[in-house]
Order: structure tokens, then C-alpha cells, then sequence
């Protein structure tokens, strides 16, 4: 490509006719891909007059890794990993999508038992109060209210110390895995859990004393980045998004995956489809999932943390010492991996972010053939630009940081 | 009555008989396969008539040695009636270089930034769409990483690159890379040299040297 043709993809007319004829002067300027208030390294192209923005290109591929493309290269098990790279801030809600992809292509969900589904449920919830807490400290950190950033690190530590206690990790922990956990829970699990969830409904309110009445907060999230609920389903938005554009959509009710019908809970949903309803039903819907956690903590069935198919799930270390044929599974499974059939599946979940759908497609090898992560937040980027086009400057920061993007998703 | 994936499947082939191809269930998955001439009016009616308002994902799939080449794949869901649906049409005829799908960005504003995604990995064009760029590679990147002929190994570079002086007029990244020739196509290595011998399919394809 020449680069001349580079640049004129690039310019975006300066003093472009308005309505009526006339020529206003607009400038172009950049915001990004290195800027505080991008949550990582979007670039937006902004063409502003004074204030105002006519218009807004956001740009993305700065933090693109070929996630996709690493996969068709990976047996099942090792693209697990992958999938916590992508949406580094909640990891295991990625996992547990790519789990039930994987369990639906090997047609084994049947055999999940109730003990794994409550462990993943209650860690799902868990990571989307942590995801929540995440976006709540750097939207109100772009905000200008720096207190509420260090209390939600504070609360997220705690999570995070729970996941160091199944997994040995705190962040990229591949816990849930097709087929099962990766291990089973540990007897101070239970004790750090309850330790959290006793003390996080006052946190939460504690959040809702700092932002929720406050004026300044009203005034610079209210009537801001408004999104139609129309144009949040044409654009495919999910999630706190759509649910905030008063679209009363849910997957985990419309299409209950691991056990989710057992749990009862409510989606909470905004009326203006502004920012400040994006923010209310992420707050609300931290106080839903503190409920599901506590359900599943209370409900938790005992069993078995793994299916016992050693095609699927490698056998438990001790069997490896004293059994011939474990020590074959063993090494057959981490070496050549597990084959399912030929076939495609697209399942769908909830996370943190909105819709996480998973695409499968297998050749009846040991790798799958295909894998394309629906990115929730890569939508709703998409629609970032209903949201600011004619408002202010200044609204932008609002506005990105009300869509919660993570760019390792967004580019995968 | 509710419209179900299954009853979707049965009115649409009532409908477009024409247009259809075939349809498969795998996993309670419904999938139809259209004639991409035809993409356009079908994914019209669905939306206005059936309620699939929302396009979860655009995406496409690579099958090298197939004609027609690549599946593009469609996942739609209809809020309203609680149902998801796939449809697929297969470009790619033997020698095109870059296929070409009518666009759906007019039924789904959303379908835009997909498609872009699937133009810049895979070389999928889409007639109609109002902003065809690339979108995840850089602007001025040549190929498409997601089709299986990308070469996983690296860049070609003149001999002898080890050790040697890599001349200055040879630009060793963007631009340059060569997709290797049917005969001495590496074909995703990694997939045919992991386990030789194990992989399923007629014995001695793994041998390539």
C-alpha cells in the first residue's frame, strides 16, 4: 500500500460543511492510544468543534495478539490459558465460556456435576464483583473522585486472595477447565468467602454513600452518552450496556448455563440508557451476585471436582502412582489431548462485560479448527460513538468509562 | 405460537426455498446455509418478521482445501423470543483472491465493525459496507493472518539471514511476507507436526520433506 493511500484513510476532513452550508472550523485531534482515560490503548480520532464532537473514529488494534489464530494451534486444554488473556480482568468467567464451548462440543455436560456448577457459579459471581469493583474505581477515578479507586482495590483484593487460595493465582488462574476444575476447593475456601461476603454489603454501601446521591456525580453522569435501547440491540451492545438502555436481558435467565436456573436473583435495568444508569445497574447488579454467591455457598453440594472420564480430565495425581493405566491417561491427555467430533457449537454467557460467546468449530482433531470470541466489549465500543457524537469533550471520559472496556478483549 | 430456532428453519426454507442450500442441527444448534445472492432478503425478513433484532457476531472459517473456500458465519438472536440461529454462506471459488459477501450492515448497524474484523483476517470483502478498512491489523499490513495458507513461521528472508547482514532495501516486516506455494506450503506446521502419525487422515500426509 502507498503511503499516500495510508494517509488519506487516516485524514478526516477538516472544516467539513455543517448543516445549512455553512463552514464551521473543526479541529481533529487524538485521544489515545495513550491517555489515562482509555482503560488501556484505544485511540479515538475526534473531530471537534470548540467543544463539541461532530464526529468520532475510534481505533483499536494496538493491543491485538492473534489470541484466534495462537488457538488453531493449541489442543484444548492449552488454548484455555489463552482465554484468560483476553479479558485479563475476569478471567475466569472467560474460562468457564470456553469450558462450556468445549463440554457442549464433546457433548459431556450431562456429566458436570451439581458441586462443579456451584463452584463455577459462586467463582462467576465472585470475578464479576471483582470486574465490577475494577470498573468502579477508574470510572470514578476519571471522574475526579480518587477515594472510591482505593476502596474498590481494597475489596478486590480480597477476592483476588481468594483465588490465590483454590488456584495458587491470583489473576490469570485457569481454574475452570473443560471438564471440570483443576482442583478441588480448599478447606480455608469456605472460611474466606463468608469473611468477604459478611463485610461487602456495608462496602457497598459505603460506594453508594460516596457516588450515588452525590451532586457532582449526578451532574456528570446524568443525561450523558445516551444510548437508545433501540440502538444499543442494532448495535449488538450487551450487558450493563443493554440492561441500562431499560432492554430487560439477561443470558444467565434467558439462557440458564452451569446450573444458573437453580440461583434466584433479578436483573436490574436502567430507564434513560444514560451513564449514570450504567453505572446504578452495575452497582445493583454487585448486590445480585453477592446473593448468588451466598446461595451457592450455602447449597453447596459435595462431590467430585472433575468429571471422571479420563479421556476428558486427566486422572487425580494419586492414581498416577499406583495405576498402569492412569499413568497412560495421564501422559495421552497432556500429550495428544482429547479429540472431540466434528461440529461446531456457539455457546453464550454472561460475563462481566455482556455477551461472551465462544465459536467452536472442530475437525476431529486434537485442536480445534476455529475459535472466534464474540468480545462483548468490542460491541459495545462500537456503539461509542452514538454516544458522544454532538456532546462535549468532556463527556467522552464519562462515556468510555461507562462501557467498561478491556482492550485485550476488544482486540484479542 | 413462539418462534423457535426449528420453526425459524422451517419458514425460512418455505420461504426462500431458493435460497437455501442446507441446514444442519448439531448440539441443538440450527444452522442454515444460504446462497450468498440471497443473504441480504433473508436476513430482512428475519429481523423485520421474526424478531432477530440482535447479531451476536460476524465471523468467518477458513477450509483450505474446500470450494467453495471460507464459510462466513452469522449468529443471530432474537430477544423477544428467546432463540439463537446461525447462518453461513460459503465464498470462495478456486483462484479468488478475494471473495466477495453483500453486506448486512443495513438489517444490523452492528454487523459493521464484524465484518471489518473478518476483512481484515481473512480477505472476505463485503459489497456495500460503508467503511471497509482494516481494523485489528495495521493499515498498511498485505495479508490476512486467519486464513490456514498464513505462514506461522515467520517471514521469508533472503539468504543468508542467520548470521549474515539482512540487506538494507529489504523491509523484513510488513509487506514482504510471502504465503508459501501450494507445493511447499508449511500448512499450519504446528497442527501436522505435533504427534506424527496420530493425527487422523490418509497415512504419509504428514510427511512433507
Amino acid at each position: 500500500m502507498q503511503k499516500q493511500d495510508i494517509e488519506t484513510q487516516y485524514i478526516i476532513e477538516d472544516n467539513q460543511p455543517l448543516e445549512g452550508g455553512q463552514r464551521v472550523d473543526t479541529m481533529t485531534i487524538n485521544m489515545g492510544p495513550q491517555h489515562p482515560s482509555t482503560h488501556g490503548v484505544l485511540r479515538l480520532i475526534l473531530t471537534i468543534e470548540g467543544e463539541i464532537i461532530v464526529k468520532a473514529v475510534p481505533d483499536i488494534g494496538f493491543l491485538h495478539t492473534g489470541i484466534e489464530k495462537t488457538a488453531e494451534s493449541k489442543t484444548y486444554h492449552q488454548a484455555l490459558v489463552l482465554t484468560d488473556r483476553m479479558e485479563y480482568l475476569s478471567p475466569l468467567c472467560n474460562n468457564l465460556g470456553y469450558s462450556l464451548a468445549v463440554e457442549k462440543l464433546l457433548d459431556i455436560e450431562d456429566e458436570i456435576s451439581d458441586k462443579i456448577k456451584y463452584v463455577r457459579v459462586l467463582l462467576a459471581e465472585l470475578q464479576r464483583i471483582a470486574s465490577h469493583l475494577v470498573w468502579l474505581g477508574t470510572h470514578a477515578l476519571d471522574l475526579g473522585a480518587m477515594s472510591v479507586f482505593l476502596y474498590c482495590f481494597r475489596e478486590r483484593e480480597m477476592i483476588l486472595d481468594i483465588f490465590e487460595e483454590i488456584s495458587g493465582v491470583r489473576m490469570m488462574t485457569s481454574y475452570i477447565c473443560p471438564g471440570g476444575l483443576q482442583a478441588d476447593l480448599t478447606p480455608a475456601f469456605d472460611a474466606k468467602v463468608r469473611a468477604f461476603t459478611s463485610i461487602f454489603p456495608d462496602r457497598l454501601q459505603e460506594y453508594h454513600d460516596l457516588l450515588t446521591n452525590n451532586q457532582l456525580w449526578m451532574e456528570r453522569t446524568k443525561g450523558v452518552g445516551v444510548l437508545s435501547a433501540q440502538d444499543a440491540i442494532a448495535y449488538g451492545a450487551s450487558g450493563p450496556v443493554l440492561r441500562g438502555s431499560n432492554v430487560v436481558w439477561d443470558i444467565r435467565k434467558a439462557f440458564p448455563y452451569s446450573g444458573y436456573e437453580q440461583f434466584d436473583f433479578d436483573i436490574p435495568v436502567g430507564t434513560n440508557g444514560d451513564v449514570y444508569d450504567r453505572y446504578l445497574v452495575r452497582m445493583l447488579e454487585m448486590e445480585q451476585s453477592l446473593k448468588i454467591v451466598n446461595q451457592a455457598l450455602e447449597g453447596m453440594p459435595a462431590g467430585a471436582y472433575r468429571v471422571l472420564d479420563p479421556k476428558v480430565a486427566p486422572p487425580p495425581k494419586w492414581q498416577i502412582t499406583g495405576s498402569m493405566e492412569a499413568l497412560i491417561h495421564h501422559f495421552k491427555f497432556y500429550t495428544e489431548g482429547y479429540r472431540p467430533p466434528k461440529g461446531e457449537v456457539f455457546v453464550r454467557t454472561e460475563a462481566p462485560k455482556g455477551e461472551l460467546g465462544f465459536y467452536i468449530v472442530s475437525d476431529g482433531t486434537a485442536k480445534p479448527y476455529r475459535m472466534h470470541v464474540r468480545a462483548p466489549s468490542f460491541a459495545n465500543l462500537e456503539a461509542l460513538p452514538l454516544m458522544i457524537e454532538g456532546r462535549f469533550l468532556a463527556d467522552v471520559v464519562a462515556a468510555i468509562g461507562s462501557i467498561d472496556i478491556v482492550l485485550g478483549e476488544v482486540d484479542r | 405460537m413462539a418462534i423457535t430456532a426449528t420453526s425459524t428453519v422451517a419458514m425460512v426454507r418455505e420461504k426462500f426455498p431458493q435460497a437455501v442450500v442446507e441446514t444442519v442441527e448439531f448440539r441443538g444448534e440450527q444452522t442454515i446455509v444460504l446462497l450468498p445472492e440471497h443473504l441480504v432478503t433473508v436476513c430482512a425478513y428475519l429481523q423485520r418478521n421474526l424478531q432477530y433484532a440482535y447479531l451476536s457476531s460476524v465471523t468467518a472459517v477458513d477450509w483450505l482445501e474446500r470450494v467453495p473456500r471460507y464459510d462466513v458465519v452469522y449468529h443471530l438472536l432474537s430477544l423477544t423470543n428467546q432463540c439463537e440461529l446461525r447462518l453461513k454462506v460459503r465464498v470462495g471459488q478456486r483462484g479468488e483472491e478475494h471473495p466477495s459477501v453483500p453486506t448486512v450492515s443495513g438489517t444490523w448497524p452492528g454487523a459493521n465493525w464484524f465484518e471489518r474484523e473478518v476483512y481484515d483476517l481473512f480477505g472476505i470483502t463485503f459489497a456495500g459496507h460503508p467503511d471497509l478498512r482494516r481494523i485489528l491489523m495495521p493499515i498498511d499490513w498485505t495479508t490476512h493472518p486467519l486464513r490456514k495458507d498464513y505462514p506461522l513461521t515467520g517471514f521469508d528472508l533472503p539468504e543468508p539471514h542467520w548470521g549474515g547482514q539482512v540487506p538494507y532495501d529489504v523491509d523484513p516486516g510488513v509487506g514482504s511476507q510471502t504465503l508459501r506455494t501450494p507445493s511447499g506450503r508449511e500448512l499450519n506446521e504446528s497442527r501436522s507436526k505435533i504427534n506424527p502419525g496420530q493425527e487422523p487422515g490418509e497415512p504419509g500426509s504428514e510427511k512433507r520433506e
